[in-house]
């Protein structure tokens, strides 16, 4: 076996890596199954019609480290696709912050008052969870999405979605998501490099309901695959859907709330 | 005259220990100032030198381009680019392409940022010859396309040894995560400051990587057979590719220019200009290094500074140790005025004395200054690791002294010394002759 895997896998595995096979190219158009699929989680997780603000906390692990803990308001319009984040925690990252409208995302460094162009999966304050979390998804804009069979995670039957992204522009070109088939909610996703590396782990781990068949994850945890004992554990407080000012969505808020 | 500067150059062995005392202090002065101006002229050189031979070309061409309103660090159709310049500069002209992406090494739950450099093979062999292997070979590296060589230190911090294999993951120039894996095919060590920390890896690699088009590099470096004139050979370059669609500028300063020589994908911009385009910088070598020059100019004002201070104490000293001398030779001075030796006379004497003397000592300065110079240019070897490697060929300090950097030094330690030396040798001079002979201290 070892001989087989000396021979034949790893030498196909490297071709692979290095040729860097057109990830982007793979599927031409969606599977109708996944599709409705995907299409039935984001519209459980993508709350148009009210405003979203809520307090997470990120606590970064590492092996051979002391935890590192970040804490950052957002503030979150789906219908327009836009969202503010502000750190406030800890006092090195106090006054930074992301602001989305569209697909342009800007950080924000009080440090020197300037609004850097970010590519809109930034990975936020070096842990391993990226400024999409926080926002608006829109997979079948991004991805070709295709049905990967079932799966069983933790307790759970899942169906198992694959994801080919049709532009470059995201972090994770090839990702599995695993949705619950009991009520249509993502528990775990599998993002992959373009030569298909798994790079990181998101587990889903639990969801507060907002209304109106809305949901929001209040816990998740985040594995980087790469670097074996990372892990960034999210958790979510403080959820508020009352209306947000239009000024809370603007670099002029961002630079307000940063002196 | 002649008679003066005789008899002047005898007097200065007069009274050898108060002119060893004034002399020894005009030999340190030249000495560091020697040093000094051969150490900023070495760093100078050594840094083009090395620069030269690793990551710049005698110019650079470095840039960016536009698709879709989306900005990519890069240089676009660069095959085009170096057509241009053989068309424009002839068989006089090499090209190089560079792929540059930093990214983050795994192995065994270390993980590393590292700057990758991919080097065309083909055409890019110059960096071997700066490659001491530990292990490995460049001939290992060509066999693999995704070979890698590393400097000892990475490979000592990793714990890795030939064919190992890595992971390496990058974030794209579009966004999206890459990864790759590389073999291990050599560990080296250099004195070449700027290699110090490349590891190399092959060009084609990186690109595939990047997710880059085939016809796009980080930077290209030029190297000509008459590296002279180059501001002149940038410029008709530069419209040379205007002429062909590219928007090719030269660099506003100093600091942009070491910023396009170092630049690297991937950034996020965004172009209003609603247009593709591909714009390029040209920056001389000249230019690149513009800044370590303007460093090693301020490291000799501040040596230029000491010195002054060191002189302005060293004039105290001619001051008061030529009037002690004139008291001392008043009999001589009154015996000399009155056999007819005008005022003149006499101040031309005193000041001839400390000419000398300031000649003869600075000589010596220049002399131990030289000597050191070969002590630490061929017999000294410094280890390599650090910073100290901007300043070291082979393990050598590079020193060079340069024969209008003396003469200036001399002619100026000895022109001070003569105008310090005037005011109090007048003094002596325009002594009567009845007041010197009669005169006693």
């Amino acid at each position: 076996m070892n001989r087989l895997l000396r021979r034949i896998i790893v030498p196909l595995a490297l071709a692979a890596a290095v040729a860097v096979p057109p990830a982007f190219a793979a599927p031409t158009q969606n599977d109708p199954a996944a599709a409705k699929i995907v299409s039935g989680w984001e519209s459980k997780l993508n709350v148009e019609g009210v405003d979203l603000s809520t307090l997470f906390t990120l606590v970064q692990k590492k092996t051979g480290e002391t935890d590192r803990v970040l804490r950052f308001q957002t503030f979150r319009r789906d219908s327009t696709d836009m969202y503010t984040i502000i750190f406030q925690y800890p006092d090195s990252e106090k006054g930074k912050g992301y602001l989305r409208r569209g697909d342009d995302l800007y950080f924000y460094i009080p440090s020197t008052r300037e609004f850097v162009y970010r590519n809109r999966k930034d990975n936020i304050g070096s842990t391993d969870a990226r400024t999409d979390l926080f926002g608006r998804q829109n997979t079948l804009a991004q991805y070709f999405v295709t049905s990967a069979g079932t799966a069983t995670v933790s307790k759970w039957e899942c169906d198992v979605v694959r994801l080919d992204a049709k532009v470059p522009d995201v972090s994770y070109p090839v990702q599995k998501w695993y949705v619950r088939k009991s009520d249509g909610l993502p528990v775990k996703a599998e993002n992959f490099s373009v030569s298909e590396t798994i790079l990181a782990t998101f587990y889903y781990i639990d969801y507060k309901a907002l209304g109106n068949g809305k949901f929001i994850f209040t816990k998740l945890l985040a594995v980087n695959n790469l670097e074996k004992g990372q892990q960034t554990f999210i958790t979510n407080d403080n959820i508020a859907v009352a209306a947000i000012p239009d000024y809370t969505f603007t670099k002029a808020y961002l630079e307000e709330k940063s002196r | 005259m002649g008679f003066y500067l005789s008899i002047a150059l005898k007097n200065v062995f007069r009274q050898k220990k108060r002119s060893f005392t004034l002399g020894i202090n005009y030999a340190v002065v030249t000495f560091i100032l020697v040093l000094l101006f051969a150490f900023s002229q070495g760093a100078s050189q050594n840094i083009t030198t090395n620069l030269v031979r690793s990551s710049a070309g005698h110019i650079t061409i470095s840039g960016s381009y536009t698709v879709a309103g989306r900005v990519y660090q890069g240089v676009r159709r660069y095959p085009d680019i170096a057509a241009e310049a053989s068309a424009v500069f002839g068989k006089g002209v090499t090209v190089i392409p560079r792929y540059v992406v930093r990214s983050s090494l795994y192995y065994n739950g270390i993980s590393k940022r590292l700057e990758f450099t991919g080097v065309d093979t083909h055409s890019d062999s110059g960096i071997q010859g700066q490659l001491r292997f530990l292990s490995g070979s460049w001939d290992a590296f060509l066999s693999a396309d995704n070979a890698v060589v590393l400097p000892k230190d990475v490979a000592t911090y990793f714990g890795f040894g030939l064919e190992d294999e890595v992971v390496i993951a990058t974030r794209t120039r579009f966004g999206a995560f890459n990864t790759g894996t590389l073999k291990i095919k050599g560990i080296y060590e250099t004195d070449n400051f700027f290699i110090q920390s490349l590891v190399l890896c092959r060009f084609p690699f990186l690109q595939t990587l990047d997710l880059a088009e085939a016809d796009t590099a980080s930077s290209l470096y030029l190297y000509f057979d008459d590296p002279k004139q180059l501001a002149q050979k940038r410029d008709a370059l530069a419209s040379a590719l205007s002429g062909k669609g590219f928007e090719a500028t030269k660099p506003a300063d100093a600091s942009a220019a070491v910023n396009a020589v170092s630049s690297a994908s991937p950034s996020y911009e965004m172009d209003a200009s609603g247009r593709d385009r591909i714009r390029l910088t040209l920056s001389t070598i000249d230019e690149a290094v513009g800044l370590v020059r303007t460093v090693t100019a301020a490291v000799n004002a501040i040596g230029a500074l000491i010195a002054l201070i060191m002189l302005f104490i060293i004039a105290i000293s001619i001051f008061i140790n030529l009037r002690m001398t004139i008291n001392e030779r008043l009999r001589e001075i009154g015996t000399m005025r009155t056999i007819g030796v005008g005022a003149g006379g006499i101040t031309s004497l005193f000041v001839f004395e400390n000419v000398f003397l300031t000649l003869l000592f600075s000589l010596i300065g220049v002399a131990a200054a030289l000597v050191v110079v070969g002590i630490f240019g061929f017999l000294v070897r410094l280890p390599f690791g650090g910073a100290v490697a901007l300043f070291l060929d082979n393990g050598h300090l590079v020193l060079v002294p340069r024969i209008s950097d003396i003469a200036v030094i001399v002619a100026v330690i000895t022109g001070f010394s003569a105008l310090f030396s005037f005011f109090p040798a007048r003094y002596g001079g325009r002594i009567r002759p009845v007041e010197a002979l009669t005169r006693v201290f």
